[in-house]
Formats: structure tokens, C-alpha cells, sequence
């Protein structure tokens, strides 16, 4: 069986992309008020990558519109000119997923920061993409409201960003995504036609479009404004850090809470070496040497959150937790979840480079998944640290190296793309938050058959039938992955000097 | 391919004749995805999907079809309780699989009005809906995490995946969603699962709409929870009157909390309220869900609008039906912004009564939407049944051609809209 359906590649063409001459730059520079137009070399640069920093492509222009008018026409002029556009935020994206395409132009969308309405009452706020995440709910909270959605990188990402990746957090589990937090979207058409996705009411009638272009990574369209749904803070939050013997009872633990029929608000793992790592940043009071720590909170009704959390202690204890801390204040609580949102930051501290993964197999696989990966660690010589969301089963294994060891990064990099392909055979995801963008287009491969993809590759086509907005991203295209997927192959971008890695 | 069960009479399926106007049609029963596959492929008719046939005439009513029925894909094809996860084929009932599912103490955390009526997942996928508890769990939409689906060509894609967090790729199973049978043949869905609640119980009172709606925003406002807040009508102006319920749920000391919570406020929002448990609770619930669905003599048709925007929706129903020489009455879930109106009377007045109330809940300009569900054939004939597109009409049309590309599903369902 060939990877690729006939109609798949006829959908996803190679095109010779149009030129952002001397005059397109001059048109676009007239189209953005000041300041909206980045062109030196040297500036052009701080654009070359996102979170993941081991692809860089230089963009010919960057433009950074102030209003959805200034997107649209930018974007019609790409339409016109078929130069391909690549949207950005803050590009604290780990899949590369705002990774420019060469010769093209970078949309930055950082000066379209308002918030533009808040409906106490009805619980929403319309925002421009640029409002950050940690920003939606600062906004709001002087009227107890917030923004459920809490990507690690909550404080300086964006909700146009987390719009395009879907983006999940620590909160999910009992939260759900980005998708189930957004009733409408403003949205620039590839062709630089502007509508209205969703609405304001909870319904539409048709088929969902909205649900379509979110977590579609900037592949389908620009979204210039979003109607967020805003929820009540709860009226108890409880959180305790319980250190466990060793991964398998922590585990158990995460099963018996679900099986007692409690949702936790957020159910962390961190290992050993994460354990280690967090605490040499930040010093958020884990136990250094502990063999598997697990954060449980809980939120909602006072009521119910007490007893709960009782019942969650003695579940901890029955599965032979050593040792409970429990965050008796909102600043004991914050000191908790700094440690473990700087998690992968703080892999700086025990390892010179890492490669952060993020896959997703089902919760009641874990014992069997981290036996597997602790012996694919072991055969390639290279430390892996986990930290994870444990009750969706969303893994972060980071894989530790040197890259001033010959070798040692494509190891690095073999290995983290054989755990996420584990996690495929598992019955699970190759991401569960970070995306697909440029670093997985290949592994949707595993996860995918032809026929699946060329019914996405109909969606993108259907949105974007020129092909200019975001290629390379998301759908693997035979240049990007070669025929037929297998072990790590270097990247033809990089054989061809285009692009490098760490 | 074996050969699916055939009908060709109809007469064997109750609604079978109510499904399009015209022309007898053929039914198709697949047994698997590979058999609905094969007899799509194998026609170049128009195709008509219908799982219970519970909501075959929401949006336009459809052109003459072959229609491929879910009534042989009923299968449960995995069930991890300890994963909270459940994988069946489109065709299974929702009471089937909430049985099966209440044996480890879970549900699918939906409860639509059409669930007595043998409503199938696939069909409450296609059409979106749901029901008084979609307050707490959020509705289909957020509870679907994968799906297999048949395009029109034949081709057999699967989206999403088995477990609940899951970005990779685009989100074809939340395209579904309301989709109305336009896109793609739903023949498998996987579903997140919630744990069934220890306790419920539900204040009840008399209050007007204004009073429904102010006590809804302060609900939303306060730190309860309340897993459904429904108001009916009970008098033909909906400023004098109707039947509110509240309901709460999860483990017996929060419930008991909240209700004392609740309390206050309801006596100092909308009155006195008398509080219902077990299976007077549950007839109350099944009561109410009847009010959603009257019969196919009743015009029906939902809207969706801002919650704030739940009293006038009410008025405008009342001022639209007495313009017109109908009745109307109204069904809210006021906390949602969700509403159900049911319709009376003349077939033109009726006809005119829906119109005049749809442009108006419309012209608010808050992104509302409303949509025609039940009707008798004469006031179909009367009525433009979607009503003027939206802007995004042009994505969807796109999307169509794109997936569909000789128009066979579904023809005629979203009207001038495809």
C-alpha cells in the first residue's frame, strides 16, 4: 500500500510560491498602520522559529496588522500573489507550528491585544488573538470569572495560539480544551473574505466550521477575534502533593480516584529526575529523591470539594503514599503549580538539551507505557524524565542529551519520536496539546490511514484550496516525509542546509 | 459484500413514510461499516441517513433518497470503564448504551428529550442535540472524541481517536455536529464518559420568564452549580407565567449544601420553592422533555440566542403569534440560552407566527440561530424552513462541495443554505 491516496497529493500540490517583490512589500506596508511592517534581516530573525527551536526558516516579511480589516487585506494580497502566509503569536508553540515558510510572510497578530467586551452576566468576553491566556483571566477576575483553559505557558501565550493548537493544561481533564471554551470567531478566509464561525449563542445550525478551523494550527485561516466563555471560579479549590514509592502506586492511585467517580480539577505526575529538575528551579518544595510525585486538585462546592479531598488522601495512602503535603493557602497552591508548570524549563538544570514530547495514550496503559519507555531509555542510553497531566494520559516524557556528543541528538530525537509512535500502538495520540505543526506532520503517518488524511486533506482544501495558508504544517506531504515513514531520516530541509536542529 | 437488510415498502418502520415528501424510498440497513461503504459506493442516488428517524424533518425537509439506516450498527465495540471512554456504532439508542453504562456507575452525560423515543448517537451527533443537563456536561459537541464516518465516495475515515485528549489533526467528529446527515454517513463514535452522580435532587416553583432568567444569571453568578435550570410556559403570556425546575447533582453532602445555597436565593428571585427526589424527580425531568417534543402536527422549531436575551425571545413569541393569529408556547433553558417554541393553529398563521418570530430572534445581531424542527407538511409549504444564511454560508457550501461533491446527502435538508 502506497502512504499517499492519488487525490490526497493532488489536493496538497507543490506550487512555486509568488514572490513578495520590492512592490508587494511597498502594497504591504501601505495596508498596516506604522510599525506593521518587519523587513531587515536582523529583525526578521527573531521570527525564524517557535517553542521549537530546532527548525528555522528565515520568512521574506514580517507584518504585524492591527485590526482584522489590516489582516484580511494583507491576506488577500497573498491570495493574489500566492505568496504562502504562516499566523503567529507569541510562538511559544512546541510543534512548529508557526514556523515560517521559506520566501513567505509571518502574519504576527502580538499588536491586536484588546479585550473588547466583557459580558458579566452572560459569561463571555470578545478578544483579539493577541490577549494572552493568563491576560483573558486577569481581565475578568475582578468579577470572579475566568478563562478554564491553562496551557503551561499560560502567561505569555495567546488565545489566537491556543485557538489554532486547541490548547488543553493541567485543567483539562475536568475542563476540556480551548474548543469547549470559544462560541465565536472572527476568521479571515485565505482568499481575505471575513466571517463570522460559531456565535454568540451556544448553537448554530449546520454543520460546527468553528470546531473545524480550532486546533487546526493556522492551517485553514486567520482568526482575528474570539468570543470566550468565561466560568465562575469555584467556590473551594484543594490541592495536595502526595510522593509515592514508586510510578506503579502513583498510577494506581490516578485509577482508584477516577474509579471512586471523582473528576479532579487536575491530576499531575513528575518523576524522579522531573522531581529533581523542578526543584533545583524553583524550589517549590517537592521531595528531592522521591521516586514519583503526584499534584491532585480538586475544585467546586465547598461540600463536596472537602469530602473529596478526604477521600483522595485515603487513596493515596492505601496505595502506599509516603508522604502527603497538602497547600493549605492560594500561595502554597501557586508554589505547587510553579513547580510544575516550569517543569520543562527546568530540565535546563540536570541536562545541557532535551527534547520535549507530548503524547497520549489511555490512562490505563501507564504502567505498562512507562515500563516500556524506561527500557527504551535504557537501550539508547539517554535519560528520560516524565512529567505528565495523569488522568487524561497526556505524556510529557523529556528526552535528556548532550548535543556536544556526536550523535547524541539524533538519538535523542529517534527516541522521542519511537515513544510517541508507542503511544499510537497503545491506542493513544501522537499529541495531546502541543500539535502536530512542522514536528509530527510525518507521525500523523502512524496514526492516520491515506484515507483518513485525504478526507482532512478535502476539509483543508475546502478552506484553503490555493494551499497558501500554513503549508507543510499538519498533513504530511511526501517532501517533508518521504514515501514511506519509518526510523529518523535527516530532514530534507536540512540535507539541504535549509533548515538545522538543536 | 453480503447483502444488508433491505426495505423497500417501509411499512415496517413507523416514520418511514414521514421522512421526505413524494416518492416511496428504499431503506438500506448495513450491518457493518464496510457494508455501508460498499452500497454507498455502489449508487449514485441521493442518500438519506436516519438512525431512530427521531429528527428526520429538522432543517428543510430532504428530496426523495435511499435511505441508509443505523438500525443494524448497534454494537458496543469497546468499553473501558476505568478510561471513561466508550466506542459503539451510530446506531445505538442512548437508553441501550446509558443501561449498559449505568452497570460501572457511568453515563454519556447527555439527556435529550428524544432518548424515550430511541434516539440513536449517531442520529444525536448529526442533529446536536440535547438536553436540561447540557448546563453541567456541555452537550454532544463536548463529549464526542472520535468518529468513523463514510463519505459520500464511499471512502471510510476516522477523526479524532479513542482517548480524551487528543489534538492530532483536523476535528472532523465536532464537524458532525449539527451537520444533519449533509456531510458524511456516521457509522462509529467514541464518547468520553462522566461517573454517574451519588444524588439529585430539583427545586420546582411558578415564576415568569424574567423571573427564570434573573434567577438563572444569579445562579451562573453564585458559586452552585446547578446541573439544569428549565423553564415551560404555563400561561399564554410568559411574563405571567410558567413552571420552573432547578436541579442539583453530585455527592450527598454537596447536594445538600447546595440546596440549602439554592434556597435563598430562589425565595428571593422567584418564590417558594417545593424540592423533588428519586422518582418523582425523574418523572418531573421526563415530563418537561415531553414539552420539547409534541408530536409531528406541531410546528417545533430552537433557537439559540445569548441567556440574557431569554425574556425577549419569550415576548417576541408571544407578539409574533398573536400577530399572526397562532399559538405559541415556549420552552427555555435560561441559564443555556436555549429555547424550544411550539406552534398552533392555522397552517398560515402558523407559517407566519414562525417567520416573524425567527427574523426578530435573528435581528437581535447577537450571533443567535434558530432552527425548524417539526411541522405538518401544509406549513412546510409555507415556510422558507432554514431561513437567510449566514456570511460563513460560503465556508459551508466549500466544505460540501469539497466532501460531497455531487450533492447526494441529504439533498435539500439545509435548503438554500448547500
Amino acid at each position: 500500500m502506497t502512504t499517499y491516496a492519488a487525490e490526497y497529493l493532488e489536493l496538497l500540490p507543490e506550487r512555486t510560491p509568488g514572490r513578495v517583490s520590492s512592490a508587494v512589500r511597498r502594497e504591504l506596508g501601505r495596508l498596516v498602520s506604522e510599525g506593521g511592517l518587519i523587513s531587515e534581516p536582523a529583525q526578521l530573525r527573531t521570527y525564524e522559529c517557535d517553542g521549537l527551536t530546532g527548525y528555522r526558516v528565515t520568512p521574506a516579511l514580517v507584518v504585524l496588522p492591527a485590526t482584522t480589516e489590516e489582516v484580511a487585506a494583507v491576506v488577500r494580497v497573498c491570495g493574489r500573489e500566492g505568496i504562502p502566509f504562516v499566523a503567529r503569536g507569541a510562538g511559544t508553540g512546541l510543534s512548529g507550528g508557526s514556523l515560517p515558510v521559506a520566501d513567505g510572510i509571518v502574519i504576527g497578530l502580538a499588536r491586536m491585544r484588546q479585550v473588547l467586551n466583557v459580558d458579566v452576566a452572560n459569561q463571555r468576553a470578545v478578544v483579539q488573538p493577541g490577549v494572552t491566556n493568563a491576560g483573558i483571566s486577569a481581565a475578568v477576575a475582578q468579577h470572579d470569572l475566568y478563562f478554564a483553559p491553562d496551557p503551561s505557558s499560560q502567561i505569555v501565550c495567546t488565545i489566537g495560539g491556543n485557538v489554532a493548537e486547541n490548547s488543553g493544561g493541567a485543567h483539562c481533564l475536568k475542563y476540556g480544551f480551548t474548543t469547549n471554551h470559544v462560541y465565536a470567531l472572527t476568521f479571515v478566509c485565505p482568499d481575505g473574505s471575513v466571517v463570522t464561525l460559531g456565535g454568540d449563542a451556544l448553537d448554530t445550525v449546520g454543520p460546527d466550521l468553528r470546531a473545524v478551523v480550532l486546533g487546526s494550527e493556522g492551517t485553514l485561516g486567520i482568526v482575528t477575534e474570539i468570543t470566550v466563555r468565561l466560568l465562575r471560579k469555584p467556590e473551594s479549590v484543594r490541592t495536595l502533593v502526595a510522593d509515592f514509592p514508586d510510578a506503579e502506586h502513583a498510577g494506581n492511585a490516578v485509577s482508584d480516584i477516577i474509579a471512586a467517580g471523582i473528576i479532579p480539577a487536575a491530576v499531575e505526575m513528575l518523576d524522579t529526575l522531573a522531581i529533581e529538575a523542578c526543584e533545583k528551579a524553583v524550589q517549590a518544595g517537592y521531595t528531592i529523591g522521591s521516586a514519583a510525585a503526584l499534584v491532585v486538585e480538586l475544585d467546586g462546592v465547598l461540600a463536596e470539594v472537602e469530602a473529596e479531598f478526604e477521600r483522595v488522601q485515603e487513596i493515596c495512602r492505601h496505595n502506599a503514599s509516603i508522604h502527603i503535603r497538602i497547600a493549605n493557602d492560594p500561595i502554597e497552591r501557586a508554589k505547587v503549580w510553579k513547580g510544575r508548570k516550569a517543569a520543562f524549563a527546568a530540565m535546563g538544570r540536570i541536562s545541557p538539551d532535551y527534547f520535549v514530547q507530548d503524547g497520549v495514550i489511555p490512562r490505563t496503559k501507564l504502567g505498562a507505557t512507562l515500563k516500556r519507555i524506561d527500557e527504551m531509555s535504557r537501550q539508547a542510553g539517554l535519560r528520560v524524565a516524565n512529567v505528565f497531566h495523569a488522568g487524561d494520559g497526556n505524556l510529557h516524557p523529556l528526552v535528556l542529551y548532550d548535543s556536544a556528543v556526536a550523535g547524541e541528538a539524533d538519538r535523542a530525537e529517534h527516541l522521542a519520536t519511537a515513544i510517541v509512535e508507542l503511544c499510537v500502538e497503545q491506542g493513544g495520540s501522537i499529541t495531546g496539546e502541543h500539535g502536530v505543526g512542522s514536528d509530527k506532520a510525518c507521525s500523523m503517518l502512524k496514526m492516520f490511514s491515506a484515507e483518513d488524511l485525504t478526507v482532512m486533506a478535502r476539509v483543508r482544501a475546502a478552506f484553503d484550496p490555493e494551499g497558501i495558508c500554513n503549508p507543510g504544517k499538519v498533513l504530511p506531504t511526501p517532501r517533508l516525509c518521504g514515501e514511506r515513514p519509518g526510523p529518523y531520516r535527516p530532514h530534507p530541509l536540512e540535507a539541504a542546509g535549509i533548515i538545522e536542529r538543536l | 459484500m453480503t447483502i444488508a437488510d433491505r426495505d423497500t415498502d417501509g411499512d415496517t418502520h413507523g416514520d418511514t413514510h414521514g421522512d421526505t415528501h413524494g416518492d416511496p424510498i428504499t431503506a438500506e440497513r448495513p450491518t457493518t461499516v464496510a457494508e455501508a461503504a460498499d452500497l454507498i459506493r455502489a449508487t449514485d442516488e441521493p442518500l438519506l441517513f436516519r438512525g431512530a428517524g427521531t429528527k428526520q424533518s429538522w432543517g428543510g425537509w430532504p428530496a426523495p433518497a435511499t435511505v441508509v439506516e443505523t438500525t443494524n450498527l448497534t454494537r458496543l465495540l469497546a468499553h473501558n470503564p476505568a478510561d471513561m471512554t466508550v466506542a459503539v456504532e451510530a446506531g445505538m439508542p442512548l437508553r441501550d448504551l446509558q443501561e449498559v453504562l449505568s452497570k460501572e456507575g457511568q453515563w454519556l452525560a447527555l439527556d435529550p428529550p428524544s432518548e424515550a423515543a430511541g434516539a440513536t448517537i449517531g442520529g444525536l451527533l448529526a442533529t446536536g442535540d440535547s438536553g436540561p443537563r447540557r448546563l453541567r456536561y456541555g452537550g454532544l459537541r463536548d463529549l464526542v472524541i472520535g468518529v468513523t464516518l463514510v463519505m459520500a465516495d464511499g471512502m471510510v475515515a476516522r477523526a479524532g481517536g479513542k482517548v480524551i485528549k487528543n489534538v492530532a489533526g483536523y476535528d472532523l467528529t465536532k464537524m458532525m455536529y449539527g451537520s444533519l446527515g449533509t456531510l458524511a454517513f456516521i457509522a462509529e463514535v467514541v464518547l468520553r464518559l462522566h461517573p454517574r452522580p451519588d444524588t439529585s435532587t430539583t427545586a420546582t416553583l411558578d415564576c415568569s420568564v424574567q423571573q427564570a432568567t434573573d434567577l438563572a444569571v444569579a445562579l451562573l453568578a453564585s458559586p452552585l452549580e446547578p446541573s439544569a435550570v428549565d423553564w415551560v410556559q404555563s400561561h399564554s403570556d410568559p411574563e405571567a407565567g410558567g413552571h420552573l425546575a432547578v436541579r442539583f447533582e453530585g455527592t450527598a453532602a454537596g447536594v445538600a449544601a447546595q440546596r440549602d445555597a439554592a434556597q435563598d436565593l430562589l425565595s428571593r428571585l422567584a418564590g417558594a420553592a417545593q424540592w423533588h427526589a428519586d422518582d418523582e424527580e425523574t418523572t418531573l425531568w421526563a415530563e418537561l422533555a415531553a414539552e420539547q417534543r409534541r408530536g409531528p402536527d406541531v410546528t417545533a422549531a430552537s433557537a439559540a440566542t445569548l441567556p440574557t436575551r431569554t425574556p425577549d425571545v419569550a415576548s417576541e413569541l408571544a407578539e409574533a403569534a398573536a400577530t399572526a393569529g397562532a399559538t405559541a408556547q415556549l420552552a427555555c433553558r435560561p441559564a443555556l440560552g436555549l429555547h424550544t417554541a411550539a406552534f398552533t393553529g392555522p397552517d398560515d398563521a402558523v407559517a407566519r407566527a414562525f417567520e416573524s418570530w425567527r427574523a426578530s430572534v435573528l435581528d437581535a445581531g447577537t450571533g443567535a440561530s434558530v432552527l425548524l424542527r417539526d411541522r405538518p407538511a401544509e406549513v412546510d409549504a409555507r415556510v422558507d424552513a432554514m431561513g437567510p444564511p449566514p456570511a460563513s454560508v460560503v465556508l459551508l457550501r466549500s466544505l460540501k462541495r469539497r466532501l460531497d461533491p455531487d450533492g447526494r446527502c441529504a439533498p435539500g435538508r439545509l435548503g438554500s443554505w448547500c
